[in-house]
């Protein structure tokens, strides 16, 4: 089974929660975290890890063989993305940046042999072992690159692949497909906010992303004495879904961020709220079964 | 010219510092600003908008659907979707998650059975222009939920800014954008003149900042740092240290100030909020600085 970590608005320490949660868990659980967030994957750094076994994410462009091609242009009339360019004649060419992968091409062209593999890198991912009892797979997109999509896929495809009885997901800040994909599967979804304007304001998207999924939701409302959490509670109960933990801002946190070793393993009073999130996930999961 | 905000890592402060710098700079030059974070925008809520004068719809995703009357449950759609966005359902329709499809038409061109699935155009956000009450405009966008991210959303964006730049005769661009490094974030750094990113001292928010970096070296930018909540990890020194290895000149530190946050609650960028708090101190020098050294 499968649960995401996810919160809309940058920076309202969805990794955080999703560190501390993870070594709480894999008490229970046998359990693989999965750092989705292939623009900007920090889990590792908040557990002061290297990543390790890197695999290569090749991504399939096109290769055009110039002595079979019949310059029909249909190559380059499917491509969604425009990656294909035709010189007068019917020449194709590619342009690589711009190219997704997807094979449209290859299933239209008429030719066989005229259209052949080629694979560029288009990022990374990582299977690295925790001393915490758990598993984290990264993916990471190599930087130039547009389309995170891919390497969403392959590095939630790599989790998958390991043995587990909880898959926790950790997504990027936003809303878009690329969310919605790493959150996809799961049984619960965390949204992590903070109770400012902004956060507020990009917590609806998620929760109205939840509900259209028809996941279960639950918001942690993270530094939040720095404003008015009964907001987040109110546009929670707006979505059908509830505000199950409140963290403070915290000296602690912020430490225990920076030095990569999560807050959960100190005897400090902010090990508490994650203690008593992650009971009530277990929970949730085990009733569940 | 046209300054972009990047900073790799979210939540670090670029819509906090943009709002704030847009303040100072707007008695100084005739500005208009552009949030270039469709997913999460945040900075015209910063700036007090509270109404869109103008609002158009951006039809660029594309979207695949599957006719259940036609289909002969073959599979090979499913099979063949890149994104694995094609399901079964409890039925045993071949149904297509429109929250995660890329609209790439490989299920149309593999489907045995012509006009079975077909490419449809969908909404994929709006792009809205008001104009503040500090007197500049700002163009903002939203993408809606689960739709492909888009750096085309941002590419609209900045071809309307520039409209409005020639008829209203306008100086500067600033484009606040995206966290991350995909297409968003590249939308909005190509074709600036130069990219302000901003990190705080912490091992995360330097990674991201460095993989953003990259992006601007792709497009042969000058970049310049800001430090943000400067004194949060008082024994980090490895993201002074990158900067100058890379010969990024540091134009200012904003110390970690409770103003911040409260200014946000009230919509108000700090430096009007609380003028004279320690954060909207630094952050004035730093707009000076970049009046003088930057944008001249």
């Amino acid at each position: 089974m499968q649960i995401a970590i996810s919160g809309g608005k940058g920076g309202t320490g969805k990794s955080t929660v999703a560190v501390n949660l993870a070594v709480e868990l894999a008490k229970h659980f046998r359990l693989v975290l999965a750092d989705l967030d292939v623009e900007a994957p920090n889990d590792h750094l908040l557990l002061d890890l290297e990543l390790t076994n890197e695999e290569p994410v090749n991504q399939f462009m096109p290769k055009f063989d110039y002595s079979r091609c019949t310059k029909c242009r249909k190559c380059a009339e499917v491509c969604e993305e425009h990656a294909i360019i035709t010189l007068k004649d019917g020449t194709p060419f590619l342009m690589p940046n711009l190219c997704s992968g997807c094979r449209a091409c290859e299933i239209v062209c008429p030719v066989p042999g005229a259209i052949q593999e080629a694979f560029r890198v288009i990022g990374h991912t990582y299977v690295t072992e925790t001393p915490y009892g758990f598993t984290l797979v990264t993916g990471k997109l190599r930087e130039g690159e547009e389309r995170s999509m891919p390497l969403v896929v392959e590095a939630k495809k790599r989790a998958k692949n390991l043995d587990y009885e909880l898959l926790m997901v950790d997504t990027a800040a936003g809303t878009g497909n690329t969310v919605s994909k790493a959150i996809e599967g799961s049984r619960l979804l965390i949204a992590v906010t903070e109770p400012t304007p902004l956060g507020i304001h990009d917590t609806e998207l998620i929760l109205k992303l939840g509900k259209l999924m028809g996941l279960r939701t639950w918001v942690v409302v993270n530094r939040a004495d720095l404003g008015d959490t009964r907001k987040v509670g109110e546009i929670a109960k707006r979505y059908g879904a509830e505000v199950v933990a409140e963290i403070p801002y915290s000296e602690n946190i912020v430490r225990s961020y920076v030095s990569g070793r999560p807050v959960v393993l100190e005897s400090v009073p902010e090990a508490k709220v994650f203690h008593e999130l992650a009971e009530k996930v277990a929970e949730f999961l085990g009733g569940g079964e | 010219m046209q300054v972009a905000i990047a900073s790799g890592k979210g939540g670090v402060g670029k819509s906090t510092i943009t709002a704030s710098l847009l303040y100072f700079l707007k008695d100084m030059y005739k500005l208009i600003a552009v949030d270039a974070d469709a997913e999460a925008p945040n900075l015209g809520l910063l700036l007090g908008v509270e109404k869109w004068e103008e609002e158009r719809e951006h039809i660029g995703a594309k979207v695949a659907r599957i006719n259940p009357d036609t289909c002969v449950r073959c599979g090979i759609c499913y099979e063949r979707c890149p994104y694995e966005s094609i399901y079964v359902d409890g039925e045993g329709n071949y149904v297509v998650n429109e929250l995660t499809c890329e609209g790439c038409n490989v299920c149309g061109l593999v489907c045995p059975v012509p006009g079975t699935i077909t490419l449809e155009q969908a909404r994929s956000g709006v792009i809205r222009k008001a104009t503040t009450k500090y007197g500049f405009p700002i163009i903002s966008a939203q993408l809606d939920v689960g739709r492909p991210e888009s750096g085309k959303l941002v590419t609209e964006e900045k071809e309307w800014a520039k409209k409005l730049m020639d008829e209203l005769n306008l100086e500067h661009m600033i484009v606040d954008s995206a966290a991350g490094i995909g297409c968003q974030v590249i939308a909005s750094i190509g074709g600036a003149d130069l990219t302000i990113l901003i990190a705080e001292p912490t091992p995360a928010s330097l990674s991201d900042v460095q993989r953003a970096y990259k992006v601007v070296q792709h497009f042969r930018q000058p970049a310049y740092l800001i430090i943000n909540k400067a004194d949060l990890n008082p024994g980090f020194t490895a993201l002074k240290e990158w900067a100058n290895e890379e010969g990024i000149p540091v134009i200012g530190e904003v110390p970690y100030d409770r103003a911040i946050p409260r200014s946000m609650a009230m919509l108000k960028p700090v430096v009007e909020a609380f003028p004279e708090s320690p954060a909207s101190k630094a952050l004035k020098e730093i707009a000076e600085r970049i009046a003088e050294e930057i944008l001249g």
